[in-house]
């Protein structure tokens, strides 16, 4: 899932200041998992604007509500009948969520709540560890399901680099060892000899170089 | 402008004017008391709509934004009341409780209140355990607390 997490309130406030009416709207799916833009995440931040502009004698009108997912227009679409009674759209969605709704309604200000961040697995409650890259060219098969452009520090297709101790990173000590964790797991699973070749540099043409990627699939379209 | 806080002597029968306005939220772990759907109506008789009592299952139910409605919806205070610690019959409620207290002392602080405003109260094992008597201790304590900004406002515009 995508991870995000609030922006500072003062920034937030910055951004919302020309305006009294905010339509405040979260996302249910990943940003709600990771806590920073779900039902609960869309209340407290209201409460929290309301109680500011309170203590500083303000006017404002905030309504909440919450997508099931922020960056699908057929969700977007929930928000037609609302947008035009306000002034903003202040989104806790992630950054494809917030262009989305902008996509949909160029005409009303549509102002981002979180700082995106990364790829992610919810490790356990409250700990959300990054774990994918999206380099669109996933060789997590042959180091037994550990990403180690993501998981290792130095990025090392041909690891360990011998730096790390007690099975974790020299760079970060709190991190397990990317390579490790490889190790360990093929050794366990009897599949030790993946290791053997010398794995190439990975082929970063699918992820960056030609601006922003797009999946076109034909059966799926209208 | 603070909290309660320790040592702080303990407040006569006698209410200030300031006291008499403050208003009172208390959420309480359940399990505290068995009697106290009758014992919190003794309070509440005695201080009508200053203070509103919230039972809970287990303190660790409690959430940052069960406080912030509290504060916003005119509580000058806003406490939650767990078990001893140790003693949670969930094992880590009231653990919970403060960790999720914590989380909203940080919010309340981006918009300039005081955190104090947020008080967890983990009751002593050998102390009084009615949540009445709990809550007129609680209350006594509160005789600097100022209003919340957030009331005073309130009563500016009117």
């Amino acid at each position: 899932m995508i991870t995000a997490e609030r922006k500072p309130l003062p920034e937030i406030k910055e951004s919302i200041s020309p305006y009294k009416k905010i339509l405040i709207v979260g996302c249910g799916t990943c940003v709600a998992e990771c806590a920073s833009g779900g039902e609960k995440e869309v209340a407290l931040l209201a409460s929290a604007l309301r109680m500011d502009a309170k203590k500083e004698g303000r006017d404002i009108e905030v309504r909440e509500i919450t997508l099931d997912r922020q960056c699908v227009y057929e969700f977007i679409d929930q928000l037609t009948a609302l947008v035009d009674q306000y002034d903003a759209i202040l989104s806790l969605g992630c950054g494809a969520g917030v262009q989305a709704v902008a996509e949909v309604f160029p005409k009303i200000h549509i102002i981002p709540a979180l700082n995106t961040t990364f790829l992610a697995q919810t490790k356990e409650a409250g700990l959300w560890l990054e774990n994918c890259r999206g380099c669109g060219d996933c060789k997590l098969d042959y180091f037994a399901d550990v990403c180690p452009i993501t998981r290792c520090a130095k990025g090392l297709f041909n690891g360990p680099c011998g730096g790390s101790k007690g099975g974790n990173c020299e760079v970060d000590p709190e991190t397990p060892c990317a390579w490790h964790l490889i190790v360990t797991r093929l050794e366990e699973s009897g599949r030790l000899g993946k290791l053997a070749p010398v794995y190439p540099p990975a082929n970063w043409s699918k992820k960056e170089g030609k601006g922003p990627r797009k999946i076109v699939r034909e059966d799926q379209r209208h | 402008m603070t909290g309660a806080s320790k040592g702080r002597p303990f407040f006569p029968r006698a209410m200030t004017t300031m006291e008499k306005e403050l208003s009172f939220a208390i959420f309480f772990c359940q399990q505290l008391d068995p009697d106290q759907d009758v014992n919190r109506r003794i309070l509440e008789k005695e201080l009508g709509p200053r203070i509103r009592f919230f039972p809970l299952p287990c303190s660790g139910r409690i959430e940052a934004l069960h406080l912030m409605r509290a504060l916003e919806a005119g509580a000058d205070k806003v406490y939650v009341v767990t078990c001893p610690i140790g003693a949670c019959r969930y094992q880590e409620g009231n653990l919970r409780a403060k960790k999720r207290l914590e989380f909203a002392q940080k919010l309340v602080e981006e918009i300039g209140l005081e955190p104090e405003r947020f008080e967890l109260v983990n009751v002593a094992s050998l102390g009084p355990t009615s949540v009445d008597a709990i809550a007129r201790d609680l209350i006594n304590r509160e005789h600097k607390l100022a209003a919340s900004p957030l009331n005073t406002k309130k009563d500016e515009k009117k």
